[in-house]
């Protein structure tokens, strides 16, 4: 706990770096220039765009953003659960797996290999061992006919079968198929899964702190309070014991005080399994609790990136200085800074042009920012980036875009549309908490 | 509340409604013009012999005398005399029932049977060519008038190609399966010779119908996010599909189904008409045109208390998918 | 109601979908046919030429023994011959066992399937709606009693109630003159239209129940809509806030269940004209029942008109679902009562 502890004062006073420590750990993912566009009717949206970041082991990656950023559909990306019309176009997900390197020497790079090389019926067995993933709402997430317990003994079951005989999907299914369900529905309680997989789900569901497990894993997701049943979705991630768990808004959905038991149970989780979570949130509190390092995404792209000091005490980019500016203070309820005026903007391929995409909403904005900027190294650890021209240099009044040289029908006042709605999929909130 | 709880009070309910119905049908007579003794009594029947007439039906008793004896009667199985032939109405009836019963049976596995898979495979393939099979088969399932496809098939299949007789009930289930328990197929086959044309004429708008159903409510369910949590998990896909996505399809399905038993049992009664099936559908058709009352309003009851047992199950069946229901 | 909201998604989905192109396209061309039918058909439905029997539809042709008598050397004998006959462009559908013209048939047979169709359904509305809406806004005993009617009405088949109480009613029908052959424009066409009134209360009567489901469930949910709320606090009476609010947000499902319950209908009125319980013998019904007896020797009578309701019942279904789709009214697969 004592490193956790020393996290959390990094957070808490928010000036040590933590360059040494992160960087003594090693990348466990490399995700690189990884874009996933949506093929609608009203045109390409490209909700993920050129996104780069490592995930390493044993940490807490946080990825933030207003809704709409491309956060949500970034995370079903990297376990490819995009489903249509959207799908990953381009870029690569190096994942640290030694035994597949060796199995897939096309796909691989050293210990690592490319999961959009390997073939999907392998890429998709390695959701369970390898990734997981938990949402925002519990309640929507289960399945409303089957027990809790039942869900859980289900992933556990899974794996079992996996592990008794590995990369064959048919043992894995056990040729369930409609004869299979047909049959099912006869005879009752014949299940898919074996009583030893149902205790593991019960000793699963008390490891996440749910009193009675045994008689609650009886019960059916309606008969569940929603803190509860988010408990029993990580009980669930965790049965086949990822080495990344995804966090998407894990607790946006949750009462205030919940959030805090969530919150502490995924850190003292991945404190004692060591596994590295990618916890994706609106919220900066969140991130500045759980924390090391941090991306900051906006219109589909990760503008700046960097551990939790250079962020939070060294921002370069003006729209993660507005998100600084808009958390609430604590002893001082009223938002210290005014939100950054204006929506996040549409991410239809037509209408996106070749500019800093924060351009219409940027306080700093200047006529150098109307071409798209590179990704600039930034002062503080050697990981800090921004894609702003201020992390080159300093701002200039007079290059100063006019007032109002976004007026009129600028992307600012179309807003999210609905579809960028449906590719985030996520958090309905604006990042703006004094809402 | 428990299953059981749930189930009597269903049941208390259907029992209100076979009463609803009873009552529906006793007073169907006083609303139609036209009195019963006209069709039974000869032309030149003079004023006694019409009084005796009414006397015997016991039409001649207030209303509410009449209602009660009929009641009181239909408890101990008591459907009066058919005007026609003196017969008890309730033999007449339940001799017919098994017919229809077979008919709608059959239908309703040749409907199960076919649209799940249908509508499995058009969901899970959407876009690709068995789906566009799939939905161009349920649109005109759904469009097409039941007894012109019967018709249609005896043409092709009886009168062109004579691959099956035409029309008429070849022999009871019952007797066709205590055949085969002797070891004798050959009941068996002649059962199913007669029974295929029907069933499938039977049996297609309802095909159609549930295919229908289930691919929009299986596209609907695996766009869920219980789908993509149980993807997200490993579950693989087959799994995914029937064990989550495609249980929870039936459930609305069942529902649409038990509403629309009506038409099951309506297109029984014309199906019957198509093939010379001797079922309650045609003896509703003769009793009305004869003004058979008691055979009219027994066949009446009988489908619907029918209609009632089989929604029973139906919610039953409900309850058992959704634990939602019960609770 | 209607907002542009719904305008934009009837447009997108008539864009994308063209299917629903299809059916308007189908609808249209029924409709225009039914109205103008004195001036599309060749003959008059109803005259029959015993010499022109059973000819076959173009493209088709068909054997037929034909006996006469020839004097043989002075005795009398009977000879049998085969003989083809082909069709003709006089009667391009053929004609059936009267000789009557089956195209003009098939077309005259519209008005009566198109008539009952949407009076049907426009009377079973007229019914069902004020009884769902009352109930559903009143809720309580109002609610409970129309439920269990409907129960006991939904436990009797469409199809079995309408075979009795058109049975027993007796099929009364009332003409009205045909406006275009009474101005002459028309001649030897049928002078009136027969409108088979005792089928389209009929069968109003044993469909209107799906209308009230419908129009209660949206009246219980309107109900606790806040503005509802709101105007009922602010002292609206009952009857303005059921007129104002409740029925103006329950049309949608009304209307994609109405259109969906005309192709119920339809099939419903070619069921009852099947069996013999209609007051029109112009009717497609009829006419499959005429050919069914006549397979055999005349296949074509049958199979005609029933080709005629596929295609009108697809196109209605067609429709309706580009409404539904368009509209989202959330029926699930409520409605319909076809034969
Ligand atoms: S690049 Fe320019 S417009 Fe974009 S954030 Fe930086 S300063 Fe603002």
């Amino acid at each position: 706990m004592s490193e956790r502890n020393s996290v959390e004062e990094t957070a808490d006073s928010a000036s040590a770096t933590t360059d040494g420590r992160t960087d003594s750990r090693s990348d466990l993912l490399r995700v690189r220039d990884l874009s996933t566009r949506f093929f609608t009717e009203e045109g390409q949206v490209n909700a993920v765009e050129s996104v780069s970041f490592d995930v390493r082991d044993g940490e807490i990656l946080g990825i933030v953003g207003e809704s709409g950023s491309g956060k949500s559909v970034t995370a079903l990306s990297l376990i490819d659960l995009v489903e249509s019309p959207g799908r990953v176009t381009s870029g690569q997900v190096w994942y640290r797996n030694p035994d597949l390197a060796e199995e897939f020497p096309d796909a691989a790079d050293g210990e690592f290999v490319d999961l959009r090389e390997l073939p999907t019926r392998v890429r998709r067995t390695l959701r369970g061992p390898s990734f997981s993933m938990i949402f925002q709402d519990p309640m929507s997430s289960f399945n409303p006919s089957i027990t809790v317990g039942e869900q859980i003994a289900e992933a556990v079951e899974v794996q079992r079968r996996a592990n008794a005989n590995p990369r064959s999907t048919r043992s894995r299914t056990q040729g369930y198929g409609l004869g299979r369900f047909i049959l099912d529905g006869v005879v009752p309680n014949r299940d898919y899964t074996d009583p030893e997989s149902s205790r593991r789900a019960v000793e699963l569901l008390e490891q996440v702190g749910i009193p009675d497990p045994e008689q609650r894993a009886d019960e059916y997701p309606h008969q569940f309070s929603g803190g509860m049943l988010q408990r029993a979705m990580i009980a669930q991630a965790l049965a086949g014991e990822p080495d990344v768990l995804i966090a998407d808004e894990p607790t946006t959905a949750l009462d205030v005080t919940i959030q805090a038991q969530i919150l502490n149970l995924l850190r003292d989780l991945q404190d004692e399994r060591n596994m590295s979570i990618v916890m994706i949130t609106h919220d900066l509190g969140v991130i500045a609790r759980m924390c090391d390092r941090v991306c900051v995404m906006y219109a589909g792209e990760v503008v700046e990136r960097g551990t939790l000091a250079d962020v939070f005490d060294r921002p370069v980019h003006p729209y993660t200085e507005g998100l600084l500016g808009s958390i609430p203070d604590l002893d001082d309820p009223a938002p210290r800074l005014q939100p950054i005026e204006g929506n996040v903007p549409s991410l239809l391929d037509s209408e996106m042009g070749d500019r800093c995409y924060f351009a219409d909403r940027c306080p700093k904005a200047m006529s150098e920012c109307l071409t798209h900027p590179p990704e600039f190294d930034a002062a503080g650890s050697e990981e800090h980036r921004a894609r702003c021209v201020l992390a080159d240099h300093d701002y200039d009044p007079s290059e100063a875009l006019p007032e109002d040289f976004f007026g009129g029908g600028s992307p600012a006042e179309t807003g999210v549309t609905s579809t960028d709605q449906q590719a985030e999929d996520g958090a309905t909130s604006e990042v703006s908490q004094d809402d | 509340m428990s299953f059981g709880r749930f189930l009597l009070k269903r049941v208390l309910q259907g029992v209100l409604v076979v009463w609803g119905v009873i009552t529906a049908v006793f007073l169907l007579r006083f609303i139609t013009p036209g009195n019963p003794v006209d069709f039974v009594a000869p032309l030149d029947a003079s004023q006694e012999l019409r009084q005796q007439i009414a006397a015997e039906l016991g039409l001649d008793q207030p209303l509410y005398i009449q209602y009660f004896e009929y009641l009181f009667g239909l408890l101990q199985g008591d459907m009066g005399y058919s005007y026609l032939s003196g017969q008890e109405a309730s033999v007449i009836v339940f001799n017919r029932l098994p017919a229809t019963v077979e008919l709608a049976v059959a239908a309703t596995i040749v409907a199960v049977v076919l649209s799940i898979p249908l509508g499995v495979i058009s969901a899970t393939r959407r876009h690709q060519p068995a789906d566009y099979g799939a939905t161009t088969f349920s649109l005109l399932g759904i469009s097409t008038p039941n007894f012109w496809l019967g018709i249609m098939l005896l043409l092709v299949l009886s009168v062109q190609f004579d691959v099956f007789p035409v029309g008429r009930r070849g022999i009871p289930f019952v007797d066709a399966f205590t055949l085969l328990l002797q070891g004798n197929v050959s009941g068996m086959q002649l059962w199913l010779s007669h029974i295929a044309l029907p069933a499938i004429t039977l049996g297609t708008y309802f095909t159609a119908l549930i295919t229908r159903l289930t691919r929009s409510g299986m596209l609907d369910e695996l766009g869920k996010s219980y789908v993509r949590a149980a993807r997200a998990k490993g579950i693989p896909e087959t799994l995914v599909r029937y064990r989550h996505a495609l249980r929870n399809t039936l459930i609305p399905v069942i529902t649409v189904v038990g509403l629309q038993l009506g038409t099951l049992i309506g297109g029984a009664v014309i199906t019957e008409q198509v093939f010379n099936w001797p079922g309650l559908g045609l003896e509703v058709i003769g009793a009305v045109n004869a003004r058979d009352w008691p055979i009219l309003q027994g066949s009446l009851i009988v489908i619907g208390i029918g209609f009632v047992l089989v929604n029973i199950v139906v919610d039953a069946l409900y309850a058992y998918l959704d634990p939602r229901v019960v609770d | 109601m209607v907002s542009p909201r719904t305008v934009r998604n009837l447009k997108r989905e008539w864009r994308d979908n063209w299917l629903a192109k299809v059916g308007v396209v189908l609808v249209v061309a029924m409709v225009l046919v039914a109205v103008f039918a004195p001036f599309i058909a060749p003959y008059n439905p109803r005259s029959q030429s015993l010499d022109d029997n059973r000819l076959p539809p173009m493209g088709f042709s068909k054997t037929e023994n034909q006996t006469s008598s020839e004097f043989v050397d002075g005795e009398a004998q009977v000879v049998s011959e085969e003989v083809t006959i082909n069709a003709t462009w006089d009667h391009p559908l053929g004609t059936n066992q009267l000789g009557q013209d089956m195209l003009s048939r098939v077309i005259y047979g519209a008005r009566t399937s198109l008539l009952v169709g949407f009076f049907g359904t426009l009377f079973a509305m007229l019914i069902g709606v004020p009884i769902g809406l009352v109930a559903g806004y009143s809720r309580g005993r109002v609610d409970d009693a129309l439920m269990r009617f409907a129960d006991v009405m939904l436990a009797f088949p469409s199809l079995v109630l309408a075979v009795a109480l058109v049975g027993l009613w007796g099929r009364a029908t009332f003409r009205i003159p045909d406006p275009f052959v009474a101005l002459g424009l028309a001649p030897g066409m049928p002078g009136s239209v027969v409108i088979p009134g005792t089928v389209i209360a009929v069968v109003a009567l044993v469909t209107w129940v799906w209308f009230a489901r419908v129009a209660r469930g949206e009246a219980l949910s309107v109900r606790e809509e806040e503005y509802v709320k709101a105007a009922r606090s602010l002292g609206a009476s009952d009857r303005f806030v059921v007129w104002k609010h409740v029925l103006p947000n329950s049309l949608t499902p009304i209307l994609v269940l109405g259109t969906i319950q005309i192709a119920a209908i339809i099939l419903l009125e070619s069921a009852l004209s099947f069996l013999g319980f209609s007051g029109t013998t112009l009717s497609w019904g009829f006419d499959i029942a005429q050919g069914r007896d006549d397979l055999a020797t005349a296949w074509w009578v049958a199979t005609i008109p029933g080709l005629a309701i596929v295609l009108t019942v697809i196109g209605i279904n067609l429709v309706g679902d580009w409404l539904r789709d368009a509209l989202d009214p959330g029926l699930g697969g409520e409605g319909g009562s076809g034969a």
